[in-house]
């Protein structure tokens, strides 16, 4: 089978042909019995030399083969969809069998849009992509390029790695110009740094006596604030000044408002002879010094706590007062690898869901980095590490400013007042502290003896202008190695070199030095097509094989999102590479390496668009559980499962069922699986009967299947049978009438959703996706599980109206359309889970797309075949899809 | 594709083709200072693009009443006071458009998306860039592309970098925030002459030296690569024609701005708001002829405090309540900004004294009109450029091509263009 398919791809190419009926595509056909009904009803008008708006039906051909005939169809659909047709003084058609014509003509035209832009496995060269790019830098200089300037890669809804949607322009160019000279200005500091170690450590305790000294200012200020209030009253209550104080207190709303007049009655002190002196209004500062005493009871308790002379307890409130503690990495300190480290304790009445700390920049608006499970005790704190790369983006005070906090406490002010408040209404002094904290400190890492970048290393000239510049031969050589370098083991013509020097001296006659010149020069190499493009030279005339080096090139961006590495441009120019048996083991290198997250994570991402994960913020006050650092682990938890499948080649069946779960210890709490410590994400076992195990289990699909409020069972529906069935609904069809009978009317979700079956054109879709979204109706829209919902109407003016709300019990059960019954969510999922051979298919189809860069089309099915019969000898264990696409004549052939 | 040297060669004579204005259109660039000129203000073009249309209900005047004693509708309302000066017109579509998500992609170029074989997608020139090839060659930017600062997905416009897509139908990008914007059009250079004159040939040396690498990888590829290859090649003819551009311009000082820079992070209904003072500022001026603006709209419901997300927004039609209540007041704010614009358009003076706006073809629509609908688009023109009929309620046909209102507005604004995307001919009712 692959023997043939290989000797097929060496046939000359034809000029694209549009005959459908090649190979094994389907036929976008519409069946018989729909064309008789379409005579039936539309022949009389259109049909003839004389038909009604030059539209006729009787000549269009029941199969769709050429751009022309497709869009004669989508009229048809077009006019159906809408309503137009057929005209309202006609019969109209019966409502199943138009449903049942719209969901063949949909999908025959899905079928020739697919196979009308087959590319005939046709791979045409493309740039690099964002990451893409932003990985080549990384790995050629050692650095991360802030690439979110760049145009985003992904459109129509393809992956980043399909060349016809990734476009260039003027624009672009000066852009990756511009991102080319930074990374070398970092890659050059970076290197001028790499000797240098510095380390910094905050004992927490210090804030203890500023804290005492800042409460006790506010108390004193208190007191002074009252006595000001007593003397100005005393005043005011003079018989003398009645009528002033009555004219005053007529447009004063509050006490506090009418002290702002102290200055009319006569006798009134001011307050600045109380010692308030600022040069704002000093009237409010004393009302507000008098009045504002709601957090010194938790002051109070805070400053009583033990163990506040070693250290510092994280406190929940509005910023100061500890509820973060910050250091701030000094100014003259460089870019580069640096290690942070705190030691930290949760306190005896510690609850377990508070056992958590945040860690991130830039206190006040920044968000949590990374989050981790406190596990050490007073007597035992422990120390957490997080390794942080410092770049020149980190120059301003507040992207130098790192904090830790308490999970859950500061993502956003309402959850702070929110938190503050269950504390206080709990104990009437405020939340009690979870975590200690010893001290707080940052180490930065010297990388003098490591191995230079490759493109530093190919350079070879000095990286300063302290030492002597190169000769013009030096240059030339450090020039040539560098392009080729960058050109992934191409060499550049010596005419490129020749005008690389040119430039290089323009800059040194307009009076740059060496070091500036040279950042301005290489900047060009980095902007250059050879460098920007994977390309692979070929003619019209025939396909090839790859050569070895672009064999490692496609598979090192496949699996790395990165150029080769020395192995693999090695084994390419020896000319090993091809062999099957070093390709198979160089692909498994790759796979087993750590940079194999630069294909997991984005291939991941973009094939169950995860993208939809921060379309919505999830509402905080519904969901109070749901904070940042839970919206990160179940984010994580996608990522984290997929990883194991592929590191442990186990079946990728285990993503629709599973008797196991992948998490950390803040999934452990949000899920409530019990015995689940640390940070580390790995397999926990279930307990029988849990919903949790496999993508229908996790958060993240949950929410992102609702708008972070309510669940959107139309959208759960879509992406099951988009992702884990691979049977997309068609795209969302235009210009269908929309129903408005049932709108503001109290009705549960099911009730609503009933009015898509009303009308042919909704429901011969959504027949298919409602009954899946509302077996998924248990899981909230932040991926908890429930029993109940509930629906709220507003009034016209908005608000939610206390006497609309309908509460129901939940109710899964349905029925797969034309398919088989399932009681409730367990035997939905059981449903899905048996059809795991089409899941294996879509994961193939998904693959194929974004290795080759191109739409998988008909053409592919030998290849969808070939993957999925090697992978079924291994219980479709991801690594073999992978194993057989790479051996494929697709993958090797230009 | 020419060598290097015999494009710029190519180039240079070009340039001195276009080069031609010098004295009279740079005192008239300088309008707002300048004593009134001999010759007539400019034509100009703007238009305004948001992603999920309009509230079916309550945008469009009733289509009973056509002409111009109609009842202003809700969503219309906060325009009442320009209604002379704005015409909507009912009944225009891209016939081609079946993306109930892409409210902005084939807006202005009415182009098949399948129109090629072997492709997935496709697109063609965009009106307001046919209209800049024309109107572009005397300004200092051919055109301006202005776009939201959300993500196009969210505010519904689909695929593309702004409204503008190029002559070969690929998407051009633009300026996302106000205070790129204003850097854009009004930030000085204060380097001395000499060397702006040194960095413009540095930067054609970095231009020969890519087009060099360019043309070495360009030898061994097949036909389809090499297409791909040619954007790389637009991109940086377009790099040498914008610096030709600069060269002629060079010494000539940057327009002083009507507004003062913009302050970073202002988002929704500020942000439209100050790209709107901008678009007058940048027309004022005479930095450019041509403007599209990609409004935001995700960012618009949230500076509004609305939280319904904007997709979930423009299905209001099944449940109503909030959903309704968030496009309505989406209809509301985009009106008043709208009005807030003509305002400014009507108060700023050419120098000839008339009105900015009697210069100015404005269109203001999305490809979307409500829902998944893409049938009768909303689409509102305004302005005397293009010397179209104001004040009306026009219902055309149902069915007639959007891109006949695009090749009318183009003609009346005197672009030579005969047809225009799917065009069957210009909207007769809308001039005559």
């Amino acid at each position: 089978m692959k023997f043939a398919s290989t000797l097929a791809v060496w046939v000359p190419l034809l000029v694209p042909c549009l005959a459908l009926a090649a190979e094994s595509a389907p036929r976008a056909s519409i069946p018989q019995r729909h064309l008789a009904l379409l005579r039936e009803h539309c022949q009389k008008c259109h049909g003839g030399n004389l038909a009604e708006g030059m539209f006729r039906i009787d000549t269009l051909p029941p199969t769709i083969t050429t751009l022309e005939t497709a869009e004669r169809w989508q009229k048809v659909l077009g006019a159906l969809n809408s309503g137009e047709m057929p005209p309202a003084d006609e019969p109209p058609l019966n409502n199943q069998a138009k449903a049942d014509l719209l969901d063949d003509l949909t999908r025959a035209m899905v079928v020739a849009r697919k196979a009308l832009s087959d590319q005939h496995g046709e791979i045409t060269m493309r740039r690099l992509n964002r990451r893409e790019y932003r990985g080549t830098l990384q790995d050629l200089l050692g650095v991360e390029a802030n690439v979110n300037e760049l145009p985003a890669d992904a459109g129509a809804g393809a992956f980043d790695t399909v060349g016809s949607n990734l476009f260039m322009s003027g624009n672009q160019f000066e852009q990756y110009l511009a991102l080319g000279r930074e990374a070398l200005d970092e890659a050059f500091e970076r290197q001028a740094a790499a000797a240098e170690q510095r380390r910094l450590r905050y004992e927490t305790e210090n804030s203890t006596p500023l804290l005492a000294k800042l409460h006790a200012s506010d108390l004193d200020a208190k007191r002074r604030g009252e006595a000001w209030i007593k003397a100005v009253e005393a005043a005011a209550a003079k018989p003398e000044n009645a009528a002033i104080v009555a004219e005053i207190r007529k447009t004063a709303a509050s006490d506090a408002i009418f002290r702002r007049s102290w200055a009319k009655i006569p006798g009134a002190p001011s307050p600045e002879s109380f010692g308030f002196d600022t040069g704002e209004n000093n009237a409010d500062k004393a009302n507000r010094a008098a009045g504002n005493t709601f957090m010194h009871p938790y002051r109070e308790y805070y400053l009583k706590q033990p163990r506040l002379d070693e250290g510092a307890y994280l406190t929940i409130n509005n910023g100061d007062f500890n509820s973060w503690i910050t250091l701030l990495v000094p100014f003259n300190w460089p870019v580069g690898d640096y290690r942070v480290r705190f030691r930290v304790a949760a306190t005896e009445q510690a609850p377990p869901e508070r056992r958590f700390i945040e860690f991130g920049i830039h206190p006040r608006h920044g968000q949590v980095m990374t989050v981790h499970h406190v596990v050490g005790t007073m007597d035992n704190p422990q120390v957490i590490e997080v390794p942080l790369t410092l770049t020149r983006r980190h120059g301003e005070r507040d992207n130098r400013t790192l904090f830790i906090r308490e999970k859950g406490t500061a993502d956003h002010i309402d959850q702070q007042r929110r938190r503050f408040n269950e504390g206080m209404k709990r104990s009437g002094i405020g939340p009690e502290f979870a975590l200690w904290v010893d001290w707080l400190e940052i180490e930065r890492v010297p990388t003098a003896g490591d191995p230079l970048p490759p493109g530093l290393a190919a350079l070879d000239v000095p990286l300063t202008d302290k030492a002597p510049p190169p000769s013009p031969e030096e240059l030339r050589t450090a020039l040539a190695r560098f392009a080729e370098t960058a050109f992934r083991g191409q060499p550049a013509t010596p005419q490129f070199i020749d005008r690389l020097v040119k430039l290089y001296e323009l800059r040194r006659v307009a009076g740059d030095k060496h070091l500036a010149a040279l950042k301005e020069t290489l900047a060009v190499v980095l902007a250059s097509p050879r460098f920007l493009y994977l390309a692979e030279p070929a003619t019209d005339r025939q396909r090839r094989p790859l050569s070895d080096l672009e064999l490692a090139t496609r598979l090192s961006y496949f699996l790395w999102g990165m150029p080769p590495d020395r192995q693999l441009l090695e084994l390419a120019r020896r000319g090993d590479l091809r062999q099957p048996a070093v390709l198979a083991r160089e692909t498994e290198r790759l796979l087993k390496d750590p940079r194999v997250s630069g294909f997991a994570r984005p291939f991941v991402h973009q094939w169950l668009d995860l993208d939809r994960l921060d379309f919505f913020e999830v509402n905080g006050n519904l969901f109070p559980r749901f904070d940042d650092s839970v919206k990160l682990s179940v984010r994580r938890e996608v990522h984290e499962s997929f990883g194991l499948l592929l590191r442990d080649n186990k079946p990728l069946s285990n993503l629709l069922q599973a008797d196991y779960v992948v998490i950390d210890g803040v999934l452990a709490s949000y899920y409530g699986i019990a015995g689940v410590t640390g940070d580390e994400f790995r397999p926990v076992p279930l307990p029988a009967g849990s919903p949790r195990g496999g993508l229908l289990g996790m958060g993240a699909i949950h929410v992102m299947g609702g708008n972070g409020e309510q669940t959107s069972p139309v959208e759960r529906g879509a992406w099951v049978l988009r992702k884990l069935l691979n049977d997309p609904p068609p795209p969302a069809p235009a210009n269908v009438p929309q129903l408005a009978r049932l709108a503001g009317k109290l009705l549960t979700t099911r009730e609503r959703l009933v009015l898509h079956q009303e009308q042919a054109q909704c429901a011969s879709c959504h027949r298919k996706i409602d009954p899946i979204g509302l077996g998924l109706e248990n899981f909230d829209a932040a991926g908890q599980w429930r029993v109940e919902d509930s629906y709220q109407l507003l009034t016209t003016g908005g608000k939610p109206d206390p006497k609309l709300v309908k509460t129901w019990q939940i109710d899964a059960a349905g029925a797969l359309h034309d398919g088989p019954k399932f009681g409730d969510y367990f035997e939905l999922r059981q449903i899905i889970a048996a059809k795991s051979d089409s899941f294996a298919r879509g994961f193939s189809e998904a693959l194929i797309e974004y290795a080759l860069g191109r739409p998988c089309g008909f053409s592919d099915e030998p290849l969808v075949e070939d993957m999925l019969k090697r992978a079924r000898e291994r219980n479709f264990a991801p690594r073999e899809f992978i194993h057989a696409l790479i051996a494929s004549s697709a993958f090797q052939t230009k | 594709m020419s060598t290097p040297t015999s494009r710029r060669v190519f180039l240079k004579s070009s340039t001195a083709l276009v080069a031609l204005p010098a004295l009279e259109s740079l005192v008239r660039g300088r309008a707002a200072a300048a004593p009134a000129s001999t010759n007539p203000p400019p034509k100009r073009a703007i238009f305004l693009g948001f992603g999920w249309g309009v509230t079916e209900s309550t945008w469009y005047p009733n289509i009973d009443q056509p002409g111009t004693n109609y009842d202003l509708p809700a969503g219309l309302q906060p325009l009442a006071r320009h209604r002379a000066d704005f015409t909507v017109v009912q009944g225009l579509w891209n016939k081609y458009s079946n993306e109930g998500h892409w409210g902005s992609t084939m807006w202005l170029t009415g182009a098949n998306r399948y129109a090629q074989t072997g492709q997935s997608f496709h697109n063609s020139i965009s009106a307001d860039q046919v209209a800049a090839a024309q109107l572009g060659q005397q300004t200092r930017f051919p055109s301006l592309q202005l776009t939201g600062s959300d993500s196009a997905g969210g505010s519904g416009h689909g695929p593309g970098l702004s409204l503008a897509w190029d002559v070969r139908g690929k998407p051009i990008g633009g300026q996302s925030t106000p205070v790129e914007a204003f850097h854009k059009l009004f930030s000085s250079d204060s380097t001395p002459l000499e060397q702006q004159q040194a960095l413009l040939a540095e930067k054609r040396s970095v231009l020969d030296t890519v087009l060099e690498n360019a043309h070495d990888l360009k030898r061994g590829l097949n036909s389809s690569d090499n297409a791909k290859l040619d954007e790389y090649f637009e991109g940086i003819r377009d790099i040498e024609t914008r610096l030709a551009k600069e060269e002629q311009w060079l010494g000539v000082p940057r327009p002083r701005p009507s507004l003062a820079e913009p302050k970073p992070g202002l988002v929704g209904r500020e942000e439209i708001r100050l790209m709107y003072d901008l678009i007058v500022a940048a027309l004022q001026t005479d930095s450019t002829r041509v403007i599209t603006y990609r409004q935001p709209v995700s960012t618009l419901l949230t500076s509004l405090e609305i939280r319904v997300h904007p997709h979930d927004m423009s299905h209001y039609h099944t449940v109503l309540g909030e959903k309704l209540d968030a496009s309505q007041r989406r209809d509301q704010a985009q009106s008043e900004l709208l009005a807030g614009l003509i305002d400014r358009l009507k108060a700023t003076r050419e120098a000839d004294g008339s009105r900015l706006f009697d210069h100015v073809a404005l269109a203001y629509g999305s490809n979307i009109r409500t829902g998944h609908s893409l049938d009768n688009c909303p689409t509102l023109l305004a302005g005397g450029g293009a010397g179209i009929k104001l004040g009306h309620n026009l219902v055309v046909p149902k069915g007639t091509p959007l891109c006949n209102a695009w090749l009318t507005v183009l003609q009346g604004l005197g672009v030579s263009a005969e047809k225009h995307g799917d065009s069957t001919g210009v909207l007769k009712d809308l001039v005559g």
